[in-house]
């Protein structure tokens, strides 16, 4: 098996254009795990009774086979990205879920009890206290569906989309390893990068705990 | 909405979809095959990697490091490449399958180890107990505990992940998922979809049971 | 896991297929803007959508190039699955126009019909198409499934036609692509027609290197192929006959909706449905599929040499 170097030199634009399309997919599936996870972890984190059903549904959501859900988006939103942000954002949601919850359950008691003797208000504890102090937990949340949502976009390929997952389908369909290789190649390389840029924001995002190191 | 649910009774109780080689019955054996020896092979890579970076300390970068770098690897990139080069076998399922749980058992294997209290290992050795000692007798059962979620939780994902068999014409309950796609029968890809979540959840609630009654077995 | 993850794991499994279900009966979103026929326009741009194997690519990236030459803004979407995929896109609108099949379009769209020649085949889709789509008159072009035996197996089991499987009942096994296994031209119809079972269908791809790598292992007997693949002269594989007409002629046809089918369009398509032969498609598949040319880059190319673009 070898790999045809000329195929890549051809093809800069075509890989740079699937790439971009690979990484807004994956980013726009964490963005609405997101918007999604973050109010729902807070039910979940205060309401005891929910928190047990809403970690179950998201527990057997995520054992769902990827393409399956795809396939099963078919008829809602067809052949389109949307389906693919959809069906992806099923699973960032599950990982932002259980590591939100899993944040501000970190969260000391004491820490809370001691915002709440000084007055502050319920949601203002929410977002000055739990949720910065939630923060590392959450952004490992994020890294982990970041990560995930990238190598999870090549599923996609099967309902016509994919991103850098098209290469696999091509490479396949005549024996043609390099777009694979090439393929596999960019969506570590993509998966590394964004992880490395997440530590970096997580730093960044996270002062109090440089001062401790 | 009534009709897909009810289509799919149908095809979940009905005795035909049950027998014959594209039954039910023998996709779920091919599934749980491919997944159990998946799940040995990486389990036999990824212990002793694992108990090996938490005894000696050495190797700590890979093993935190691994999980991030194996979600990162693209099942089906993986798949084709290794078909590609291999020729049509069970070979390029089984390499991702596997390379898919090497990570997580690693990672918490030397999670394991590095929770064993540093004081016990210091009190072994004092003790005059050797380097694999220390390791067998000491860590190995005080790390258990993580080391036995990672055994679970890798068997969990490659349960969910083994449908990728079908992607190269194999069998398992993939095969219903993609069949189901090919011919928009989606109570086919339905019923697939749902027998691995019952297949995956049910492993995961045995084996979290076996689990705490091992756990509290050996606390008594 | 205690109970209450457990419903949460029921409320899970319902929702997914709810949510799918709930949009089944919000299925396709056919323009009603024009009866069939006319009125449409292509002004807007148009979307050609193609089929998960090479052939469809070459054909969708040649209706690019002369419907580029030709002034219609257009966007290729290329693989996008299987005909029970693909049809359904277009009739939802995500893409506008389709390379087909005549005798193959029909078995999807009319099963029962058994009209086996071109002309009579045309006038049966324009009855068969379902509201707010067309087809545009077919080129002269075909290829055709076939189905096919290595010549050690032909000789072993004496099988020269299709009904010579009949004789075999129950002790070969066929590859096809997974939608092949409930269509006419496919498992369904050489039972009915032949009078063939087989001891086993396995699932592969359509003439991709699944189904062609499991033939040449012999993992399986019998293989769907088309008849544009130079593999089956190339392994002397042999193309069983048809004498009882199962497979009907494939003149490649497009299909359209009606909301962007204008002259511009009829006119660049009928030019190249005039000049592509079905040797020249199979020269092109095989430049995809051998010399590891793109689909585009071999449309194009085409298109320059014949002057259609």
């Amino acid at each position: 098996m070898s790999i045809d170097w000329s195929w890549i030199g051809d093809h800069t634009d075509d890989l740079t254009s699937l790439t971009l399309s690979h990484l807004q997919a994956a980013l726009t599936a964490v963005f609405f795990g997101l918007l999604i996870s973050l109010p729902l972890a807070v039910v979940a984190h205060r309401i005891r009774p929910l928190r047990g059903f809403l970690l179950g549904v998201s527990n057997v959501l995520f054992t769902i086979p990827s393409i399956a859900i795809f396939v099963l988006l078919l008829p809602v939103s067809g052949l389109t990205r949307t389906t693919t942000v959809i069906g992806l954002t099923v699973y960032t949601l599950v990982v932002l879920l259980r590591n939100t919850v899993e944040g501000l359950d970190s969260v000391p008691a004491r820490t809370k009890e001691a915002a709440r003797a000084m007055g502050t208000r319920p949601l203002r504890t929410l977002l000055t206290v739990e949720f910065p102090l939630a923060l590392p937990v959450i952004m490992a949340g994020v890294r982990i569906a970041t990560v995930m949502s990238i190598s999870l976009v090549s599923v996609a390929t099967y309902i016509g989309d994919g991103g850098l997952g098209q290469l696999f389908t091509d490479g396949f369909q005549r024996d043609f390893p390099t777009p694979v290789i090439v393929g596999v190649v960019l969506t570590i390389l993509l998966a590394v990068v964004a992880d490395a840029l997440l530590v970096a924001l997580q730093y960044v995002l996270t002062p109090w705990r440089r001062r401790r190191a | 909405m009534f009709e897909l649910f009810k289509n799919l009774g149908t095809w979940l109780t009905s005795g035909g979809s049950w027998s014959g080689s594209d039954g039910i019955a023998h996709r779920l054996a091919e599934h749980l095959q491919y997944s159990l020896l998946a799940t040995l092979v990486a389990a036999a890579i990824g212990l002793p990697l694992g108990l090996l970076i938490g005894h000696t300390g050495k190797g700590a970068f890979l093993a935190i490091n691994l999980s991030s770098f194996g979600r990162a690897l693209p099942t089906v990139g993986l798949v084709v490449l290794v078909f590609l080069a291999g020729g049509l076998s069970m070979l390029p399922v089984y390499v991702a399958l596997v390379a898919l749980a090497v990570p997580a058992i690693v990672t918490n294997t030397y999670a394991g180890m590095t929770a064993v209290d540093p004081d016990v290992k210091d009190a072994a050795r004092g003790q005059g107990m050797r380097g694999h000692q220390v390791l067998f007798q000491v860590e190995l059962p005080l790390a258990l505990p993580l080391i036995m979620t990672g055994l679970r939780l890798a068997l969990i994902q490659v349960v969910a992940t083994a449908t990728i068999a079908a992607y190269v014409s194999f069998g398992g309950l993939g095969r219903y998922v993609f069949d189901g796609l090919a011919q928009r029968d989606l109570v086919q890809v339905l019923g697939g979809a749902v027998l691995v979540a019952v297949v995956a959840v049910t492993l995961d609630l045995l084996l979290s049971t076996l689990q705490r009654l091992l756990s509290r077995h050996r606390a008594a | 896991m205690n109970r209450r993850t457990l419903l949460g794991g029921l409320f899970a499994a319902a929702s997914v297929p709810a949510l799918s279900a709930c949009a089944s009966g919000i299925t396709s979103l056919d323009s009603q803007g024009s009866a069939s026929g006319g009125g449409g326009s292509s002004k807007g741009g148009l979307t050609i959508g193609t089929a998960n194997f090479t052939e469809n690519q070459v054909l969708g990236y040649l209706y690019a190039a002369v419907l580029k030459q030709a002034g219609v803004k257009v966007k290729v979407r290329p693989n996008l699955g299987t005909r029970e995929i693909v049809i359904p896109a277009l009739r939802g609108g995500d893409i506008d126009l389709l390379p087909e099949y005549q005798g193959a379009l029909l078995n999807y769209l009319a099963p029962k019909d058994d009209s086996s020649e071109p002309g009579t085949m045309q006038n049966a889709l324009t009855l068969a198409m379902p509201a707010g789509l067309q087809v545009l008159p077919y080129g002269q072009a075909a290829d055709s499934d076939c189905f096919v035996v290595t010549r050690a197996t032909a000789r072993k089991y004496g099988l020269a036609t299709l009904a010579d499987l009949a004789k075999q009942n129950g002790r070969l096994v066929i590859g096809a692509a997974p939608e092949v296994k409930k269509r006419r031209v496919g498992a369904l119809g050489l039972k009915d027609v032949y009078g063939v079972e087989f001891k086993e269908f396995r699932s592969l791809d359509s003439d991709g290197p699944l189904v062609k790598g499991a033939l040449k292992k012999g993992d399986v007997d019998v293989a769907n192929l088309f008849t544009t693949d130079t593999d089956i002269a190339a392994h002397d594989w042999v193309v069983l006959s048809d004498p009882k007409n199962l497979i009907p002629s494939q003149h490649i046809v497009p299909l359209i909706a009606d909301r962007k089918a204008d002259d511009t369009v009829r006119k660049a398509l009928a030019r190249l449905g005039n000049v592509l032969t079905t040797e020249q498609l199979t020269q092109l598949n095989s430049q995809v599929d051998n010399d590891k040319k793109d689909p585009e880059d071999v449309a194009n190319a085409y298109a320059k040499q014949h002057g259609l673009a």
